[in-house]
């Protein structure tokens, strides 16, 4: 099996071979062999290596990002814009994020992606990696280094849109249980942070909050708690990846149509939303789109960061905020539930910014 | 099973030079020793082959800041099983002492003393607490650590509810420096810990820990305070868990309430690769040292060796396992003694 560091030298070897020959013209001054060596400002020389840090497996949305991400890469990669893709994926706590990232850094990469484990204690590493001249982007969280650029959705805005969908089911003075993800966790507390405001701003009492880790065993398992110690709350907030379980436990209790819940922009949940649809009219319910492809996004702004081009003002500090895709609501299900039906229950509705797009985002 | 070193040079009686003494020194050494020798010399020049920049100033301070935090807590554990003990407990304990540290800290360097004492000494609180819990009480150490790791754990998410906290910036740049072109701080600073244990060993301190995990009813009737020691070598796990802990703040420059948690079950792994006996009585952190090396360059090997993401935690598993097996057929095949290795 050969090795990737010493493809990578074999590569930068013709390169370099290339360039002395006089063969290859370069449009820019830098062209040195080494790894990183592109000057802080300009364009460097393609084609580029992206290497990819996951930090939590245990999710499909995490094998939609990274697949989606290899498909866009290959036809990259036959355009000749960049040449491999270095992946580290792993169930890892921040120690391990830091090791992927160095790992990254030493196999000579021009640009990591990376979804981040922490919002801080990455910074160090980030900045070992900017050291290097390496472009560094964050996906699906953000991160404070200012060595990053985030390319995200606004988690906040994200969980406020079903978070007033709910606040309008249960009224004033209503009460709802929460089934949240991961306590502590940047995206995590960022959603909450949005939903709570709205659920304050609407006169809606939380009676519980609980943590699922955004499983849908363990959504399902909180969720029949919660409803087990808090019988007559109106409404359930759920995030994805557990609106399902809840939605299960909710239908165990036999409380399907009496107690008002968010959904989820996924094949699975949508499937029962349509049974219930073709059933009981009643049942109402709202799937925001959290789209995988925010990785596919993120390679389009990072291939152009590589060729040297400069923001626009599309940047709100070090954050480039993606568009929230459609929100799956009742009245554009049934073309919503066409577009996806045939995909495994475990699609999430997927949406990314085109390269047009991207270009947009810079002068 | 022979050695897999090659045979030292025959040590010179009349002029025992620095490397003849080296020599013997090497001959003498116990079976396990040899294990981990040349286990390293695999893995290093494993590492050299595939990794093109592994002697660059870069690879040698980023391969030896990862490798410090899991040395460190390494050593820690192995104080504690000399004993006759063992810590499950000791990741939470690097965590809490990280907490404690970076909250003090505030990013602040000169809180850096005071801080970096507080969260020693809240490590050195934990052991303490284990030391009693075992020694005294006489609950089984697995199950009394396992129970204490939820405190700590728990403790630590009191301390820091969510990750944030900066540390200061003297610490993180000085666990960067590399002096004289190609030693790294981080190596120098696992070069001190090891010869602190040495200092250690050859105390009187040192010795009864060997003897109350090689067998406690002896130590005992020689008149070894028994309970004393066990606390003690508890007490000094959680000290330098804490060290560890404040390696992780330099290395990630930033707190988390879950950063140590997952290294309890790496330390054990390094000791047993260092040749160090579970059952207590046998080994030593030198090894111990050793084996986290091994260990944290084999994570590396498999990802440089170009192996599928998904498949790397299966190679990475086999090869450890490897390790293991090779350390242990090598301390059955060693010598009886009741003795020690580096």
């Amino acid at each position: 099996m050969g090795s990737i560091p010493q493809r990578r030298s074999r590569n930068w070897r013709s390169l370099a071979a290339l360039a002395a020959g006089g063969v290859l013209i370069t449009a820019t001054a830098c062209s040195t062999p080494e790894a990183g060596g592109g000057g802080e400002d300009g364009g460097k020389e393609g084609p580029f290596t992206i290497g990819v840090s996951n930090g939590f497996i245990g999710s499909e949305w995490r094998e939609q990002m990274l697949a989606t991400l290899q498909k866009d890469f290959d036809e990259y990669k036959s355009d000749g814009v960049v040449d491999e893709l270095v992946v580290e994926s792993a169930d890892v706590d921040v120690n391990g994020q830091i090791k992927q990232i160095r790992n990254l850094i030493k196999s000579d990469v021009d640009a990591i992606i990376v979804n981040p484990n922490s919002p801080t204690a990455l910074d160090k590493v980030f900045g070992e990696a900017a050291d290097q001249g390496i472009k560094i982007v964050a996906i699906d969280q953000a991160v404070e280094s200012k060595d990053v650029t985030n390319v995200v959705i606004d988690q906040g805005e994200w969980a406020s849109i079903s978070a007033e969908w709910l606040a309008e089911e249960v009224g004033d003075g209503g009460e709802i249980i929460a089934v949240n993800g991961i306590d502590g966790h940047p995206a995590n507390e960022a959603r909450w942070e949005g939903a709570k405001k709205v659920f304050d701003d609407a006169g809606v009492k939380v009676a519980a909050n609980d943590y699922g880790n955004w499983d849908q065993a363990t959504g399902q398992q909180v969720t029949k708690d919660l409803l087990a110690s808090h019988p007559d709350v109106d409404g359930i907030f759920v995030q994805d990846g557990m609106a399902l379980g809840a939605f299960q436990a909710l239908e165990s209790e036999k409380k399907v149509g009496d107690i008002a819940i968010t959904g989820e922009a996924r094949v699975g949940f949508m499937k029962r939303w349509q049974e219930q649809r073709e059933g009981d009219g009643d049942f109402t319910s709202i799937g925001v789109p959290n789209p995988p492809s925010v990785s596919v996004s993120a390679l389009h702004v990072v291939v152009r960061m590589l060729e040297g081009k400069k923001f626009g003002d599309s940047l709100e500090g070090n954050s480039v905020y993606l568009p929230i895709p459609e929100t799956v609501t009742d009245e554009n299900f049934d073309e919503q539930f066409d577009a996806v039906k045939d995909e495994p229950d475990t699609y999430a509705v997927d949406h990314s910014v085109t390269a047009k797009e991207a270009d947009d985002y810079f002068q | 099973m022979s050695p897999p070193t090659a045979a030292p040079p025959a040590p010179q009686p009349d002029t025992p030079s620095p490397l003849a003494r080296a020599g013997s020194r090497v001959a003498s050494a116990r079976m396990p020793t040899y294990a981990i020798t040349g286990l390293l010399v695999v893995t290093v020049a494993a590492t050299a082959m595939l990794q093109s920049g592994f002697f660059t100033a870069y690879g040698l301070s980023s391969t030896f800041a990862t490798i410090l935090p899991l040395a460190t807590i390494a050593v820690a554990q192995t104080i504690i099983v000399l004993s006759g003990g063992i810590d499950l407990s000791i990741g939470t304990i690097v965590t809490l002492s990280s907490a404690v540290t970076v909250v003090l800290m505030e990013g602040d360097n000169a809180r850096l003393p005071l801080a970096i004492a507080a969260g020693v000494a809240a490590g050195a609180a934990c052991g303490l607490v284990n030391g009693l819990i075992v020694a005294v009480l006489r609950l089984q150490p697995i199950v009394a650590t396992f129970a204490t790791s939820f405190m700590f754990g728990g403790a630590a998410l009191l301390v820091l509810p969510s990750p944030g906290g900066s540390a200061s910036p003297v610490l993180t740049e000085t666990y960067r420096m590399v002096l004289a072109l190609i030693i790294p701080v981080p190596a120098l600073l696992l070069l001190i810990l090891w010869l602190v244990w040495r200092i250690l060993r050859a105390h009187r301190v040192g010795q009864y820990l060997y003897a109350v995990g090689g067998s406690a009813a002896a130590s005992y009737t020689s008149a070894v305070p028994v309970t004393r020691v066990r606390v003690l070598a508890y007490t000094l796990g959680g000290t330098v868990a804490a060290l560890a802990g404040v390696a992780l703040l330099a290395d990630s420059g930033s707190g988390d309430p879950f950063i140590g948690n997952e290294l309890t079950l790496g330390s054990i792994a390094a000791l047993v690769i260092g040749g160090t006996r579970l059952r207590g009585g046998a080994g030593g952190a030198g090894g111990a040292i050793l084996g986290a090396i091994v260990l944290s360059l084999i994570q590396g090997l498999v990802f440089f060796a170009g192996i599928p993401t998904d498949a790397r935690e299966l190679v990475y598993g086999g090869i450890m396992i490897a390790a293991i097996a090779l350390a242990g057929l090598l301390t059955a095949g060693g010598p009886r003694q009741p003795g020690r290795t580096a």
